[in-house]
């Protein structure tokens, strides 16, 4: 650390200050990002523990160092000092609280870090942000802002004379929050095994059919196309529906039943590969299973939080994106398994051994999501 | 993935069966993931573990002298809230604490205590307004901060210092003049030896310029003021390529035990210069805090090839990028020369360097420019400072070497190597 020079004499030294201004630590910074989706409000704030002490004292003993047991003791006036000096409004003032206090590392020494969460009263007007944090004893400070109102991305440097922001709700264009619900339907379908496995458990059998107690590949790539078209169609049309109605809350099932089922669907299209009962009409399966999963994707999109003003939109561009995530699973699947599908290595090494791996890895979720257990969720 | 925990046994052994397609799915997951890995907030368990060391103790006397000066502030602003001057006592221990320690931190602190009179046309007010606006190089309003000053009190001295200072960073020797004639006539001889010395140094007239810093040393028997003119008598005695004089100054100020940022910054520059890193990294222990301290480090332990280098180079990239978040653009002196030494991009460099030489015109500030626009080969960029070495008839020879080899530098050709200097930072 720099020691403090022993005579400021700034009548000469002063040339030098200026010469070399700015030999610094750095100027205080708080880090605050805040993710706003209709009423809710979660966020984190990183402020330096330098910056607390100089504005409400953390240093109890006097001896120059912050412990974790002295800020753990004013915590509850940490988060009354920094909420006060921040105002969230959506229709009206938004209820903050201080979640969780962590503690961070940047740059420039230790952080205490807030995990913010809250309400506001509309889901749908305009936001404004007041900033008032460390301003009236420090006015170098700046509040470094990365805010995402309703999924869309605002960063800003809050300083004494910016401190106020106001920010329109879907000023984005409508095709922007278009996109994003259809990536946010893609990215669902890649990342949810159960959905995948049901549609790979579906599609694996489409390159082959079923002759005389054996099975034998298709004649032509027409044929599982059509077959895989039909399979994929039912489980669109029939998914579409209950998402439909569950995210427009017409009918709504208790998640743990829904997911159980989506577990049990796996098992039953993943056992009926190796003890065929329903060969010919699979899509009626894709259709019946589809409705289920369509509950499951509803989920997602309670979560994600549906735009009020573009809700049919956004419904739209999520089931799009949906089907264009399972579009790709097909364009990968398809070429690859009927290139395979007369060798033994697809017939009895995927077909029949990814039938079983998925049976077994589907049972392990039923009872899961059955008895409420956590075993290999991921 | 969230911890197991009750498990039934039965369930933990078809688990066990799964576990590799358990991770070959959750590989695909982490792969799929749109958020990397971040380092995650923490949650100590140990109360007594130090979080952070603050720069004093509040038993310390800076410490409580700092106390004291709040105090009277806070008193004087229920009984006399019009009177600045308790305000400005503190604002100006601030930012003597800021360029001591160098730590920008107490810029903000005193920015705020002067906010309140920020209507004031007190010159006591207006200087210290002045060197905070300096500070945050904002050269024009500070030059009219300490002009208002004069009007209200046309015997400070100081103000007419600051002044010279400014007009010299910008190259404006004319200007710089007129501040040092006014020392002159107002009997300030130490002032006026400091500030015509540098005139002469950087117009042109650098024998004259290094005599006259030597008139004002033996003028003064101040520490601090015998350090400054000492550091700039090695500056310019390094610049004159007689490095054997540079270092005896050099010598001289550090022998003063008083530490100053820029003097070592100065004398880190010159053992560079010199080939000598080795004593830039002993010089150095311990100054890692300033920014512009640890690029020397940085600079000298890239060149030992020491291991330390790395985490150093990596430092000075956190903190650079910090300062761009915030929009601050006071390193950019520094930032340049990091982007160009250390961290091989040169094309930012030159960027960068060109825009600090808009707002800083000073030796270092022309060196750097010249050296970016060698590397990228773009003659045009140097331009600025050929015209400037043209008017200022500054006679530093690496300058002068530099400026010749930055004009004949076309793309695709080689650029010259005007070699290392023997003398000069």
């Amino acid at each position: 650390m720099m020691r403090l020079r022993g005579i400021l004499c700034f009548l000469l030294s002063l040339f030098a200050c200026a010469a070399m201004p700015a030999m610094a630590h750095k100027a205080s910074d708080s880090y605050l990002a805040l993710q706003v989706k209709g009423q809710e409000v979660t966020g984190q704030w990183d402020i330096a523990l330098r910056d607390i002490d100089f504005a409400i004292g953390l240093d109890a003993n006097g001896d120059g160092e912050i412990t974790w047991g002295e800020v753990k003791a004013r915590h509850a006036d940490i988060a009354a000092w920094a909420l006060g000096r921040l105002n969230l409004e959506r229709g009206g003032e938004c209820a903050l609280q201080v979640a969780e206090h962590r503690v961070d590392d940047h740059t420039d020494g230790a952080y205490a870090v807030l995990r913010l969460a809250g309400t506001c009263p509309s889901r749908t007007q305009a936001l404004a942000l007041n900033y008032r944090l460390l301003f009236d004893i420090d006015q170098l400070h700046r509040g470094l802002l990365r805010l995402e109102l309703d999924g869309v991305s605002h960063a800003s440097v809050l300083g004494p004379a910016s401190g106020v922001l106001n920010v329109k709700a879907g000023e984005t264009s409508r095709l922007a929050q278009f996109g994003q619900y259809l990536v946010e339907g893609t990215w669902h379908i890649w990342i949810g095994f159960d959905h995948i496995l049901f549609l790979l458990a579906l599609l694996l059998p489409a390159v082959l059919v079923h002759e005389s107690r054996r099975w034998t590949g298709v004649g032509s790539f027409r044929v599982a196309l059509v077959e895989v078209l039909w399979v994929v169609t039912a489980f669109t049309v029939a998914h579409s529906i209950t998402l439909s109605i569950a995210a427009l809350q017409i009918v709504e099932l208790p998640s743990r039943l829904v997911e159980s089922a989506i577990a049990a669907s796996v098992v039953l299209a993943a056992a009926n590969n190796l003890w065929p009962v329903v060969e010919r009409r699979r899509w009626l399966v894709a259709f019946g299973f589809g409705l289920i999963h369509g509950f499951g994707f509803a989920s997602v999109l309670t979560e994600l939080g549906l735009p009020r003003d573009a809700l049919v939109l956004s419904l739209v561009g999520f089931n799009l994106g949906v089907e264009i995530g399972q579009l790709a699973i097909v364009a990968c699947f398809l070429p690859v398994a009927y290139l395979l599908r007369n060798t033994p290595l697809y017939r009895k090494g995927i077909f029949v051994g990814g039938s079983i791996l998925t049976l077994l890895v589907a049972l392990v979720w039923l009872a899961e999501r059955v008895f409420d257990l956590k075993l290999i969720s991921a | 993935m969230k911890e197991s925990h009750r498990i039934n046994p039965l369930f933990s052994q078809v688990s066990a069966v799964f576990r590799p397609v358990v991770a070959v799915l959750a590989c695909i997951g982490a792969f799929l993931s749109p958020f990397p890995l971040l380092a995650a907030p923490r949650l100590p368990t140990d109360p007594a573990e130090v979080l952070e060391r603050l720069p004093m103790r509040p038993g310390d006397a800076t410490a409580r002298e700092l106390a004291g000066l709040r105090a009277v502030v806070t008193r004087a602003a229920k009984e006399a809230p019009a009177d600045p001057l308790p305000a400005t006592q503190l604002a100006g221990r601030y930012y003597g604490l800021a360029i001591a320690r160098g730590d920008p931190r107490y810029i903000g602190y005193a920015d705020a205590v002067m906010a309140p009179f920020a209507q004031s046309r007190n010159p006591a007010v207006l200087a210290v307004r002045g060197q905070l606006r300096q500070y945050r190089h904002d050269f024009d309003g500070a030059l009219g901060d300490f002009a208002g000053a004069l009007e209200a009190d046309p015997q400070f001295a100081s103000a007419h210092a600051w002044r010279g200072a400014i007009y010299l960073v910008q190259a404006n020797y004319a200007a710089a003049r007129k501040e040092c004639d006014a020392l002159q006539a107002l009997g300030r001889p130490t002032l006026y030896g400091g500030c015509i010395g540098l005139v002469r140094a950087y117009g042109g007239q650098m024998e004259a310029g290094s005599a006259a810093l030597q008139r004002a040393l033996d003028e003064t028997r101040d520490a601090g003021n015998r350090l400054w003119l000492l550091t700039r008598l090695g500056e310019v005695a390094a610049w004159r390529g007689q490095p054997d004089k540079a270092e005896k100054h050099y010598r001289a100020a550090l022998a003063l035990g008083i530490d100053d940022g820029y003097l070592l910054a100065a004398w880190s520059d010159f053992l560079l210069d010199q080939q000598r890193p080795a004593e830039v990294v002993k010089w150095l222990a311990g100054w890692e805090a300033s920014d512009g301290l640890l690029l020397r480090l940085a600079l000298a332990e890239t060149a030992l090839r020491q291991p330390a280098a790395k985490a150093h180079v990596q430092a000075l990239a956190d903190r650079f990028a910090a300062a761009k978040v915030r929009g601050d653009t006071t390193h950019r002196a520094e930032e340049a020369r990091y982007l160009l030494h250390l961290a091989g991009d040169a094309t930012t460099a030159l960027a960068v360097a060109a825009a600090n030489y808009q707002v800083q015109r000073e030796p270092r500030d022309a060196r750097v420019l010249l050296e970016a626009a060698i590397a990228t080969k773009d003659a045009a960029a140097a331009q600025p400072v050929r015209d400037w070495l043209q008017a200022s008839g500054f006679e530093g020879a690496h300058w002068r070497q530099l400026g010749s080899a930055s004009a004949q530098v076309r793309p695709g050709v080689p650029a010259p190597q005007p070699g290392i200097p023997k003398a000069s930072p």
